[in-house]
């Protein structure tokens, strides 16, 4: 075991075990706090696999961004902290429902990891990604990153019209 | 290119990686007692006063009369705080400061990890201070350690996207986020350093305004993003006690009071780097080579520490609305109009 | 839209005015005094004006200037002053006070506690003489609350001791000459009520 499996599995194990918290926690801002933990893995995990730039995506997007919008909104959100969401007869349904759909999950994913073809081989050190994603961003996928900008520009404006309608 | 002398005198293994990760910790608690001191003395010769006098010579030791007092005092956690996160924060914070220092190449031969990603990385790793923060503020279970982390964590989303912009230009300008790539095109006379728009053509003159005018918006976007005043809404004495760290005592606080000026440090590197030519002399050949870029660098940075000092014993605090006007209203359209100048700049180059 | 470009350019313009007034006080003579450490003489602080002339400090009487009128003990809100005076017996040599008056009172006991005062300046404005002054010491902080005691008398307590047998003497022998007088004159009746 070298020094990089030990890295590997200790991204793994921060992952898994911060994943577990989110999903098993009762407070739901242990949860959104733990998804820290989270995204911090799995930026890790890219770093290792040498896509530095994705993992640094990665933290700038999910923990900058998307983690920051949650917990605000969680906050801002009454009466979320403590509140138990397994009460009743729809908390019974929540289960069985969310028990279902982790099945498939489950059923999926092992489908996908036995019959994948799973690219094996020592990785060649790619020193620098940014240029030829950048070229690859402006060449192949042009069309893609395109759509993605003008969904956010959409979004912009969607907010910027919601934010305003009181006026 | 050998960027890192430790490597080539331990060798590339685990003694060698520690010795590196040690150095920037070694040097930021150093850096982080002169900038007390600093603080201490020069707020105090700018109100006429004479500061600390009393513990060695002129009070120079004083700071560590204050970090021994900090060791010393009770570890207070509240009751009715969420014990495990309130006691994770400020490791988060000042893991999420100390992690900048990893790109931050302080000669040309010593960074401590030479990603070509460096510029990208400094901005994003700043992302967990604002967990950090938030984490800190919300495990208090008090009011004003809320709102001092509400506070800040919309602060600095507010100013992370003029200081992106203004990344982006000098990325644009050098095309590339290597931080060692970025000072060895401002290498030669400080004409070239990128306020005055990198070397070639002397058609860069032209564009000296927006150059200018960026270099300004990151400086005062820095500010923010480190809750300098005036910029210190987040932990306004006269009104929330002292924001997300009221409640923190002890060596808690000293953490963040570290993290705080580690992250000093780190916004007047980056502004040394993107703009002032980082470890390159500014007399071309002269007094260059990687003993004189260490003292370069750390000059530069330094007077970038002393100007947010400056600025802190000059002004009052914002109020919030005009903390938010100044982020959204000025120096995001100006930020634009700078950036699509430079790329301007860039693309004539 | 004049006036947000005004805005910001009044905003930057007052900023570097701000920043140009603190680096001039960077640079500036410090006001600071370091006062335990550092310790101008009083007489050098009085010159320089830094001890203000009508400051009111710890108390001081001119004792050959003090006739002993008590009235700065009546005046005294805290009862900090304590004055006893015994008269002067006719016949002893008798200093004139400073202020040229003529002396009637021997001032035997004469203590102000310090520590009491509450530096009003009453007793100052009663005193016929100006004998009681405010200082400008203002450096007397003791160990033990006693040794703010002070005491203003010209004699220790012997002395005064001294003076006041000498008036009780005076007086007891003016007695024994009244009664002496009272004694030849109304003989007869007081031997009438004896008998």
């Amino acid at each position: 075991m070298d020094l990089f499996e030990i890295i590997f599995y200790f991204f793994a194990a921060i992952v898994l075990v911060s994943a577990l918290v989110v999903v098993l926690s009762k407070n739901i801002m242990y949860s959104a706090f733990s998804l820290l933990f989270t995204f911090f893995g799995v930026a890790g995990l890219f770093v290792l696999l040498n896509a530095d730039f994705v993992g640094i995506t990665q933290i700038m997007v999910y923990v900058g961004g998307i983690l920051v919008l949650i917990i605000f909104g969680v906050m801002i959100t009454t009466k979320v902290t403590g509140v138990d969401i397994k009460e009743g007869i729809s908390g019974k349904l929540q289960y069985a429902g969310a028990g279902i759909i982790t099945l498939l999950t489950a059923i999926f994913l092992s489908l996908m990891f036995i019959n994948g073809k799973w690219i094996t081989g020592s990785s060649t050190d790619v020193h620098a990604t940014i240029h030829q994603i950048g070229t690859l961003l402006m060449t192949k996928y042009i069309l893609a990153f395109e759509a993605a900008a003008i969904l956010l520009l959409i979004a912009f404006i969607g907010a910027a019209l919601i934010g305003r309608r009181k006026a | 290119m050998e960027t890192n002398f430790i490597y080539s005198l331990l060798g590339n293994n685990l003694l060698g990686y520690l010795a590196v990760c040690i150095l920037p910790l070694v040097f930021l608690i150093v850096y982080a007692l002169v900038a007390i001191l600093g603080e201490l003395k020069i707020g105090a010769f700018m109100q006429d006063r004479l500061g600390p006098m009393r513990t060695g010579p002129w009070g120079t030791i004083q700071p560590i009369a204050e970090v021994v007092k900090l060791l010393q005092k009770e570890n207070i956690t509240p009751d009715a705080a969420s014990k495990f996160l309130f006691n994770l924060a400020p490791f988060i914070i000042f893991t999420a400061a100390f992690a900048a220092f990893a790109v931050i190449p302080f000669s040309p031969k010593f960074v401590p990890s030479g990603i070509n990603l460096g510029l990208f990385y400094i901005f994003a790793i700043g992302s967990f201070a604002v967990i950090g923060i938030f984490m800190g503020g919300w495990a208090s279970n008090n009011k004003y350690s809320l709102l001092g982390a509400v506070r800040s964590v919309a602060q600095i989303i507010s100013y992370e996207i003029p200081a992106g912009m203004a990344i982006l230009s000098i990325a644009a300008l050098a095309g590339t986020l290597d931080m060692n790539e970025i000072i060895t095109k401002q290498s030669g006379w400080f004409t070239n350093w990128y306020i005055f728009g990198g070397s070639g053509s002397a058609l860069r003159i032209l564009f000296l305004p927006f150059t200018f005018g960026i270099f300004v918006i990151y400086l005062i976007a820095s500010l923010a993003e480190t809750n300098r005043t005036p910029f210190d809404i987040p932990e306004g004495e006269s009104e929330i006690v002292a924001g997300y760290h009221t409640e923190y005592s002890g060596m808690k606080f000293a953490m963040f009071f570290f993290a705080e000026y580690a992250n000093m440090f780190v916004v007047s590197a980056l502004l040394t780097i993107m703009f002032f030519g980082g470890w390159n002399s500014p007399f071309g050949d002269f007094m260059s080579g990687p003993i004189w870029a260490v003292v370069w660098f750390l000059g530069k940075s330094m007077s970038f520490i002393f100007l947010q000092i400056w600025l802190r014993w000059t002004l009052p605090r914002l109020r919030v609305d005009q903390l938010m006007y100044t982020g959204w209203k000025v120096l995001l359209p100006i930020s634009f109009v700078c950036f699509f100048a430079i790329a301007l700049l860039a693309m004539l180059k | 839209m004049g006036n947000y470009f005004r805005n910001i350019w009044l905003g930057v313009w007052t900023v570097l005015v701000g920043m140009r007034i603190t680096i001039n006080h960077l640079v500036m003579r410090k006001v600071t005094n370091q006062y335990p450490d550092r310790y101008p003489d009083l007489k050098s602080l009085e010159e320089a004006k830094l001890v203000p002339t009508n400051s009111r400090n710890r108390l001081f009487v001119d004792k050959e200037d003090c006739n002993g009128c008590k009235g700065c003990e009546r005046d005294c809100p805290v009862n900090c002053i304590s004055v006893e005076t015994t008269r002067v017996t006719p016949g002893d040599t008798v200093p004139l006070l400073r202020s040229g008056g003529k002396r009637n009172l021997w001032v035997t006991n004469f203590t102000i506690d310090m520590a009491k005062c509450c530096f009003c300046s009453l007793c100052t404005q009663a005193c016929p003489t100006s004998a009681i002054v405010h200082t400008s010491e203002f450096e007397y902080s003791e160990y033990n609350r006693n040794d703010l005691v002070y005491q203003f008398s010209p004699f220790s307590p012997e002395e005064a001791q001294v003076k006041k047998d000498m008036f009780a003497n005076y007086q007891a022998e003016q007695a024994a000459k009244k009664a002496a007088a009272a004694a030849v004159a109304p003989a007869p009746a007081a031997t009438q009520e004896n008998v």
